[in-house]
């Protein structure tokens, strides 16, 4: 289990990370998101220990890393991470070698993976002469050439089409099942929701949701309730003690409500209004989720640039 | 470390630029030593003189007589009349036909050197007829045209003239292979970093070992590289000399030359590290030559002051620029060549140098490590020291 603890980190005078912490569990697949410049890849590069945090620690198994440790790791930076112009195999043995697999084992890891990712044929060739999708399997074959304890890949999916995201959500489910903790970026959130049972939320190097994609779901703003009433007046909802807000398309409702509201009372005056034909717990998807919790905290800030703005005029 | 050096030579050498770069350095060295014969310069100039009538034969006999020592070669050539002579010297068969031994024939004028030759042999002969004529003994004659040199004592022999020549031409060379292997495999260190860096290959290196050892592995790998590719050349180049035996060496050729490889090492150390920092600055191969302008304006001047050192190696220029560690790798080969150094200054200067490369491996590591996970903009010095 990789447990990341109050880490906290500047660049200058900009904070980076601000006591970030949250665990991935063995065999765990975690969705790590947030918008651009939230912390993303500065949280997987102190995870890897190509950066040092200021305050906090990375635990692995209960243990500080050490350096040994991280070998064992398994890491696919954003775009690339390859020598264009090195022999596919040569590499991927040279990466073997680097994380501490023997001359062997690393000839045979490599031969192993460029056969079961279907890029056996190329083994032979430059990395740039190969298609991009084929560069990507390489990029992946490297990531998980000395069978890692851990994965972290920033941004895996980007620029993928979708068999490779097929592809490469299958080689990743495969490893999380045999027990490896699974951690990787992304900003397609429907792909988030698909592959992953958790997810980690981050903004402005703070954690600001995590845990698994229902629970959040579930408990997110209150709740909203999608009813479909036929031959109902406007105003109906609005008398029902306890709704928030209100969204009308023909004859369905998006019904917001308080979480100590009773939603009976709201299903009541829905029958006096007209026939009801849909009545309906209606769970925000992970992007509306993602809105609200980002944008929300984006809100909370106060309003300086705008503000700054104006007086720049 | 072992790993990544061993990567940076098997994949370099697997480039065939080095091995095409090491054939052309030695096809310079054979032109340069072959060239001036192959030119027709410097050998002996080979000349063909015809003769008409027997009056011309005694001339003819003294224009070979004195042939060698103006290092000219000359071939006789019996003519039966003075229309064979014109038929010979118009079909180029002959340079010069001797004409009853008063007059000469040539197609449009005579080579310089056999002009020479012709008019001081056939005034010594004039002369040496007019001797024998006045009565002075054959035997002396030639004591009096050519009297005993006076002999000449020197307090400070000069080196002989060849070995001179041959020292300067060997410093020469090892100037302009310096040059090329520190400018060349210095960009390699260069070039290498930032393709790392840009195709974030060393985030993954980094995962696995520590930037200290990702930096040395890199410059010794290629480092080990251009030592081999330099001895090589040495080889090779000190062999195409010997067999051609075209250029003499000088005695000092293989202190030289040892002395040019231990140059390289320590130069090459400095420069590598200095390369590989500017690289760890910069996110992208077009952005680099900006960022080693100073090195590459550094390698230049070192180039220049080696060739001032070249015509003046005792000369003050030279002495201080031996102490200056950018530039004493390529000054300091030059003035051992040559010989116009003192033990001490050797040992300074290299005193020196140690002490600035461990300085530079110093900075350059720490700017290295600060800077090479910033991807983007070019990356200030400063800012780059101050990361952790």
């Amino acid at each position: 289990m990789l447990e990341l603890r109050h880490l906290s980190r500047r660049y200058g005078g900009v904070v980076a990370l601000d006591d970030l912490s949250f665990n991935v569990e063995a065999g765990q697949m975690l969705g790590f998101v947030g918008p651009n410049g939230a912390g993303k890849t500065t949280t997987m590069r102190i995870a890897l220990g190509l950066l040092a945090p200021d305050a906090g620690e990375v635990r692995w198994r209960g243990e500080a890393v050490a350096a040994a440790t991280r070998r064992r790791f398994g890491y696919m930076p954003e775009e690339r991470g390859l020598y264009p112009k090195m022999r596919v195999r040569d590499q991927l043995v040279y990466l073997a070698r680097l994380h501490g697999l023997a001359a062997g084992a690393a000839a045979a890891a490599a031969d192993r993976l460029t056969e079961q990712l279907g890029i056996a044929d190329r083994a032979g060739d430059r990395v740039e002469q190969l298609s991009l999708g084929n560069q990507q399997r390489v990029q992946l074959a490297a990531a998980l050439v000395h069978d890692p304890e851990l994965l972290v890949l920033d941004e895996p999916f980007s620029g993928l089409d979708p068999v490779g995201v097929d592809v490469l959500a299958g080689v990743l489910g495969e490893r999380a099942a045999g027990g490896v903790p699974v951690v990787f970026s992304s900003h397609q959130l429907d792909l988030v929701e698909r592959l992953c049972e958790s997810v980690a939320i981050i903004n402005r190097g703070q954690l600001v949701a995590a845990g698994r994609v229902d629970d959040l779901r579930t408990a997110s703003r209150g709740r909203v309730v999608r009813v479909q009433v036929t031959g109902a007046g406007g105003g109906w909802p609005s008398a029902v003690s306890g709704v928030t807000s209100v969204q009308r398309d023909d004859d369905s409702w998006l019904v917001g409500l308080a979480p100590d509201a009773d939603d009976q009372r709201l299903l009541d005056a829905a029958r006096t209004a007209g026939a009801v034909t849909h009545f309906s717990a209606e769970r925000p998807t992970l992007t509306e989720l993602f809105r609200e919790v980002v944008a929300g905290r984006v809100d909370e800030e106060p309003a300086a640039a705008p503000v700054a703005e104006a007086v720049g005029r | 470390m072992l790993l990544v050096a061993r990567r940076e030579i098997v994949e370099r050498a697997r480039d065939r630029s080095v091995l095409i770069s090491t054939g052309i350095v030695l096809v310079m060295i054979a032109l340069f030593t072959l060239g001036p014969r192959l030119l027709g310069l410097g050998g002996p100039d080979d000349y063909t003189v015809g003769t008409v009538g027997a009056g011309s034969e005694a001339l003819a006999g003294a224009v070979a007589e004195r042939a060698p020592a103006a290092d000219a070669e000359v071939t006789l050539e019996g003519l039966a009349d003075d229309e064979a002579a014109r038929a010979a010297v118009r079909d180029g068969d002959v340079d010069v036909a001797i004409l009853d031994g008063e007059r000469l024939l040539v197609d449009s004028e005579l080579p310089g050197g056999l002009e020479a030759l012709l008019q001081e042999s056939s005034a010594q002969l004039r002369v040496s007829e007019r001797l024998t004529e006045a009565g002075v003994p054959a035997q002396d004659v030639g004591a009096v045209l050519a009297p005993e040199p006076l002999a000449v004592e020197a307090l400070n022999p000069p080196e002989d003239r060849g070995d001179r020549d041959a020292a300067s031409g060997l410093a020469f060379f090892t100037v302009f292979i310096l040059y090329g292997q520190l400018f060349g495999y210095g960009m390699w260190v260069a070039m290498g970093v930032v393709e790392e860096k840009s195709t974030r290959v060393v985030e993954v290196l980094l995962a696995t070992i520590s930037p200290t050892h990702l930096l040395a592995g890199k410059v010794i790998g290629i480092g080990l590289l251009g030592l081999a590719q330099l001895t090589l050349i040495a080889t090779l180049g000190v062999g195409i000399v010997l067999l051609t035996g075209a250029t003499q060496l000088p005695p000092s050729a293989p202190a030289a030359i040892a002395t040019a490889l231990g140059w390289y090492v320590l130069g090459y150390a400095f420069y590598a590290c200095a390369f590989a920092m500017c690289g760890a600055l910069v996110s992208r191969q077009e952005e680099l030559q900006n960022a080693i302008t100073p090195l590459t304006l550094s390698i230049f001047a070192s180039l220049f002051l080696a060739f001032v050192a070249l015509s003046a190696p005792g000369g003050m220029v030279a002495q201080i620029a031996s102490f200056v560690p950018p530039v004493a790798p390529m000054v300091m080969p030059v003035r051992v060549t040559l010989g116009e150094v003192a033990a001490w200054e050797v040992a300074a200067s290299v005193a020196v140098m140690l002490a600035s490369i461990g300085g530079m491996v110093l900075l350059a590591g720490r700017v290295y490590q600060g800077a090479i996970l910033r991807t983007g903009a070019r990356v200030k010095i400063r800012d780059a020291l101050r990361a952790r």
